[in-house]
């Protein structure tokens, strides 16, 4: 396992060029690349935003908009380490096949260029919540955040790797996780707040999703401007690391297995 | 001080008859059992036996399917052996599939940075050697062109030129002597030369019996994935064409196979079956 590490470290050059050629390739040759790849959640944004202040009443969009940047912004981030991570050994096969690299290189590839993804998208979060409310204290508890958002990394990384693993396994596990995110989204507090299912006595739909986990971590904080209470810390280092023992236990398992199933 | 050490190594590989299987065949088909989707074992390397320490230069013949290329991969420690340990000692180089593994996206300049890293090379280690790997590949204005749009030469031109441009310890060459156009060949032949001399173990498949006469001190002749000779040069080619004289009429291809069903095994002559070993 340390031996694992330490190679991924030693081919530390290998893949961080790689997750800088991915970003090159997605925001290419344009001012506009990156507002371009951003243009998905903000459009979502806007659609929702339009939507709910037209039909539902829901007239506070200065509130709402930001809500609803943040929560699509864990999402998205989440929902692509998986999707893409199904992809991750089928993509880097060549490698594979030609250089016995340490097999959680290219989960990592695909889960570093989503992650810079994220942080871009959480800054124009933080741009708009400061913009709209006029203070700086999403600002100011920016430290508290960091923390959540490097567990969210690794929470993504293992679940990219468990993804990858059961692909070469069962080839459309892509298809599968597609359609389990699309169902998984609408039971998230993303386009609603977690007071809706309170209401409804539907808690505990919450209380159980990992996800809503993490937008407690990213989303509150940056919008009230308040520190997370620290059991909900100790919740998603717990969740982070049974997930990182599946995938680092799921490596030692089946790495050796990898190149015959390709 | 470079080192390989096989004992008792073996590699099988299992190969289910549906590759690719989906969750949902999976499960409506029912493709966990094992009457459904027939496994076959190739035994691809059985029983290898290798010591090679510093100096030896080894040559390895035998048909096609023999387990040449697999015996280079899994010492590569691309394969990991089935059963058996692998020892292998000092800087590895492979020169086999060299042309895999280009981002086609990426112009060449940037590809010689990926490979470079991938072979181990730091910024700093590949600053030193990046402009001579561009100029040895010849291609000019070419390597700000991507890769994707590169001939099948240009390409190999390309990837000889990054790939032999370490100071390896342990050499494994498979079948790239032949490389590129006229003039680029010489060139290829020449720094193939100069790396064989500086490597301190090498192992080349072949089957161009002059070079392995000409370039190395010990020859393994393979087949169905078992050594069948381990000598000189010399003796091992003059064993092998023997036993291609036209009186020989069967030259099993392949590795030894097997198909399991279920509980029923019943072993396939080796000569029917294809392996893909």
């Amino acid at each position: 396992m340390f031996d694992h590490l330490k190679a991924v470290w030693n081919y530390r050059h290998f893949w961080m060029s790689l997750v800088r050629m991915d970003l090159r390739q997605r925001y290419r040759r344009s001012a506009l690349g990156i507002g371009w790849s951003l243009l998905h959640p903000l459009a979502m944004t806007a659609v929702f935003c339009v939507v709910f202040s037209s039909i539902l009443g829901n007239s506070d969009w200065k509130t709402y908009a930001p809500f609803l940047l943040a929560g699509l912004s864990v999402w998205e981030f989440i929902r692509n380490s998986a999707t893409a991570g199904c992809s991750t050994f089928i993509r880097n096969e060549a490698y594979i096949r030609q250089c016995p690299l340490p097999c959680g290189i290219y989960p990592l590839r695909t889960v570093m260029g989503a992650a810079i993804h994220f942080l871009i998208s959480l800054s124009v979060v933080i741009t708009l919540v400061t913009v709209l409310k006029g203070n700086t204290a999403s600002l100011r508890v920016l430290w508290s955040v960091l923390p959540a958002i490097v567990l969210t990394i690794i929470f993504a990384w293992s679940l990219a790797t468990l993804a990858a693993f059961a692909t070469i396994y069962f080839h459309d596990t892509q298809h599968l996780v597609d359609v389990g995110a699309q169902f998984w989204f609408f039971i998230t507090p993303i386009i609603y707040s977690r007071d809706l299912l309170d209401r409804k006595g539907l808690s505990w739909v919450a209380d159980l999703n990992p996800v809503n986990l993490f937008l407690e971590l990213i989303r509150t904080p940056l919008l009230s401007g308040e520190p997370p209470a620290l059991t909900l810390y100790l919740q998603a280092m717990v969740l982070t690391g049974v997930m990182l023992g599946l995938a680092i236990g799921t490596i030692a398992w089946l790495q050796r297995k990898l190149i015959f199933q390709l | 001080m470079a080192k390989i050490e096989l004992h008792d190594v073996s590699l099988t590989f299992t190969l289910s008859q549906e590759r690719r299987v989906t969750f949902k065949e999976y499960l409506i088909r029912g493709l966990f059992l094992p009457s459904r989707n027939p496994r076959v074992v190739i035994h691809a390397l059985s029983g290898i036996n290798l010591q090679a320490v510093d100096g030896d230069r080894i040559g390895v013949v035998g048909h096609n399917g023999a387990g040449k290329s697999t015996l280079l991969k899994l010492l590569a420690g691309i394969y990991p052996p089935t059963a058996g340990s692998r020892i292998v000692q000092g800087k590895i180089c492979s020169l086999f599939d060299i042309t895999l593994g280009f981002e086609p996206d990426a112009n060449g300049w940037d590809n010689i940075t990926y490979r470079g890293y991938l072979q181990g090379e730091t910024p700093r280690t590949l600053k030193k050697k990046i402009d001579a790997i561009a100029e040895f590949s010849e291609l000019g204005d070419f390597l700000n062109v991507p890769v994707r749009y590169y001939s099948a030469g240009m390409m190999v031109r390309l990837a000889f030129s990054i790939a032999t441009a370490v100071e390896p310890e342990v050499l494994l060459i498979d079948e790239v002597l032949s490389v590129g156009d006229l003039a680029f060949q010489n060139k290829a032949r020449e720094r193939m030369r100069e790396m064989m001399a500086s490597a301190r173990l090498m192992i080349m498949v072949s089957h161009d019996l002059h070079s392995i006469q000409s370039l190395c001190n010990r020859a393994i002749w393979l087949q169905q994935g078992t050594i069948l000779r381990d000598s000189s040069p010399d003796e091992v080619i003059a064993a092998y064409t023997g036993s291609i004289a036209p009186a020989v009429e069967h030259h099993p291809v392949g590795a030894p196979t097997e198909s399991v069903t279920g509980d029923v095994e019943d072993s396939v002559p080796a000569g029917e079956s294809r392996a893909a070993a």
